[in-house]
């Protein structure tokens, strides 16, 4: 995919659409911070992509991903996993994000990325700093409004502490 | 003020296993020196370091080591920490370099660890410097012996330790050959800090969790007690391996085995299950291989995922699960692409090691106020230890802790 990066900062993003793509992250965190996991795939378009990786890897070139998730069915799964199936460690969750940084792509999607840190509070009340990176989006406007069509979630802290259950 | 070596052993059967191993303050030094540095310790694959000059950090124990190789290609392994006043050369993970120069004084070394030159030798203008009978020959890393088999390598500090080939002897190595007879292809690596002792793991590998916690592999059929499962020993040796095949499963035997658990469920279904439709890499319906290599490396497979595993303690309570993710070099671009969409069972994240990691942290958590108690570990049976055709077993855990208390002259009874 274009990173933001690679795209010339001329390509500029209107203000309408601004706010349009700022309420899909805020959706995003919101989503997972208040535990309505259900509306996590919502916010993807049907063949969607959510992966996430370790900044090692992608540094050294190595493809393998920690999730790789190509469809918003495989999203939904996940959830379905998490709610009736897995076991993990029940914990509050926290993001903390910057603001994105916007270009437009010659296909008329956008590039967006972030910064963001996320808390873990267990069931007494303690916090840890749980995972740190950058988000590494591409939005694109449907008619049920704007939506993920992919999102890279690049760990710095790929020594995970313990273990990934819920999307970051 | 008791310590672990001689916390009473429990059972001369090891049919129990005494809380003290994993919490005792005075066990890290002790394991360090009896278990990892005498052992051959899995240090990384050859692909890791495939030219001349090439390098990369790994552990033995706690202790980090440099694994390069040299101008010849011939692997050397060393201590990454100066004979002079003890500073960590090597600073960054990975890379290449002919030579190594510490930061702090600059003394320069080989790849194959003797002292090249340090600045200052005769002083200035003939103050200072090192005495006159000083020996670079004298000052050189402390080295390891490295021997390669089918492209893992491993060290030891043991100067008495026979061949590497003996070492993993006649029952693994035809396990690893199933997997290493083709060159690996590295795909990535994953890194968890699970906040547990790291010999939690070791026992994770060789018990019949598997098709209990995960219910992915008892519902989507990788690991259930009815299929066809055979769990090798090799009690001298310390190692063990798990392997279960898609073979003669009758569903109704399979009901009856979870009867009562909510982990086998034939009404699941994915949403999206393309997960699952990967082309198995061998014709033998091997779903799971979990091979355990004394003290701390496991070689294994999960459906068509391929990895090794290396769990490097970190303190008492915690270790680094270490994941070397490969595909194979005569993979083609679908197989690959298969081994991508199968990493979400394994890692960090996956479907099932994931909760493996939450097993630790359980363990770790419950038995924290009870250093005088044992776990119970009878599953299979009491009394001798042997090779089992099912995996309805823990047999392989108490063959490790045999293992494990002899390599710490601990005695049946505990003592040393």
């Amino acid at each position: 995919m274009t990173k933001l990066e690679n795209i010339a900062p001329s390509a500029r993003v209107e203000a309408n659409y601004v706010l349009d793509i700022n309420d899909l992250l805020d959706d995003y965190t919101s989503a997972i911070d208040r535990n309505d996991l259900e509306q996590w795939p919502e916010l993807f378009v049907s063949d969607g992509c959510y992966r996430v990786l370790s900044r090692e890897n992608v540094e050294l070139g190595l493809t393998a991903p920690l999730v790789y998730y190509y469809s918003q069915g495989m999203m939904r799964d996940r959830v379905t996993a998490l709610r009736d199936a897995l076991t993990y460690e029940f914990v509050y969750t926290r993001h903390v994000t910057s603001p994105p940084r916007l270009r437009r792509r010659s296909d008329g999607d956008v590039a967006v990325a972030s910064s963001f840190s996320i808390f873990q509070s267990t069931e007494e009340g303690v916090t840890r700093t749980f995972a740190v990176g950058a988000y590494e989006d591409i939005v694109t406007q449907t008619e049920h409004g704007v939506k993920f069509r992919c999102r890279d979630v690049m760990l710095d802290s790929f020594g995970v502490l313990n273990n990934i259950a819920i999307p970051l | 003020m008791k310590t672990a070596a001689t916390t009473q052993w429990p059972a001369s059967d090891f049919t129990r296993v005494p809380f003290r191993v994993f919490m005792d303050e005075n066990i890290e030094q002790l394991e360090q020196e009896r278990v990892f540095d005498p052992t051959w310790c899995y240090l990384g694959l050859a692909i890791e370091v495939p030219k001349p000059g090439d390098f990369i950090i790994t552990y033995v124990g706690r202790t980090e080591v440099v694994l390069n190789r040299d101008g010849d290609g011939n692997l050397a392994a060393f201590i990454n920490s100066c004979p002079h006043r003890g500073a960590q050369i090597v600073r960054r993970m990975r890379g290449n370099a002919m030579s190594h120069t510490c930061a702090y004084h600059q003394w320069c070394f080989s790849t194959t660890g003797e002292l090249l030159g340090l600045p200052l030798l005769k002083g200035v203008r003939g103050k200072g410097g090192m005495p006159k009978d000083f020996d670079k020959k004298s000052h050189g890393l402390k080295m390891l012996r490295v021997e390669e088999y089918n492209g893992l390598i491993f060290g030891t500090f043991s100067l008495t330790i026979g061949p590497l080939f003996d070492y993993l002897g006649p029952k693994m190595r035809p396990q690893i050959d199933r997997i290493f007879d083709r060159k690996p292809r590295l795909l990535g690596y994953y890194r968890q800090r699970i906040p547990s002792n790291w010999k939690l793991y070791v026992e994770n590998l060789k018990d019949h969790h598997g098709a209990l916690l995960h219910l992915f592999h008892a519902t989507f059929g990788i690991a259930r007690p009815t299929m066809t499962a055979r769990v090798t020993l090799d009690v001298e040796r310390g190692h063990s391996f798990l392997r279960l095949a898609n073979i003669d499963e009758v569903k109704e035997e399979t009901r009856a085995a979870y009867a009562g658990t909510d982990k086998y469920r034939e009404d699941y279904r994915l949403a999206d299950p393309s997960l699952f439709d990967v082309k198995p890499d061998y014709d033998d319906h091997v779903t799971n291989v979990i091979m355990s290599i004394f003290p701390n490396l496991m070689l294994g497979q999960i459906a068509n995922t391929f990895q090794t595993r290396t769990i490097r303690p970190k303190g008492k309570n915690e270790f680094e699960l270490f994941w070397t993710y490969f595909a194979f070099e005569d993979d083609d671009d679908t197989a690959v692409e298969g081994k991508l969409r199968q990493s979400n069972f394994i890692g960090p994240a996956g479907y099932i090691s994931a909760e493996d990691g939450e097993a630790g942290r359980m363990v770790q958590t419950g038995i924290s106020s009870r250093p005088h108690d044992s776990s119970f570990v009878e599953m299979g049976g009491r009394g001798e230890m042997e090779d089992a055709d099912n995996i309805s077993t823990e047999v392989a855990v108490r063959a490790f802790w045999k293992r494990y208390a002899e390599a710490m002259s601990l005695d049946g009874e505990g003592r040393q």
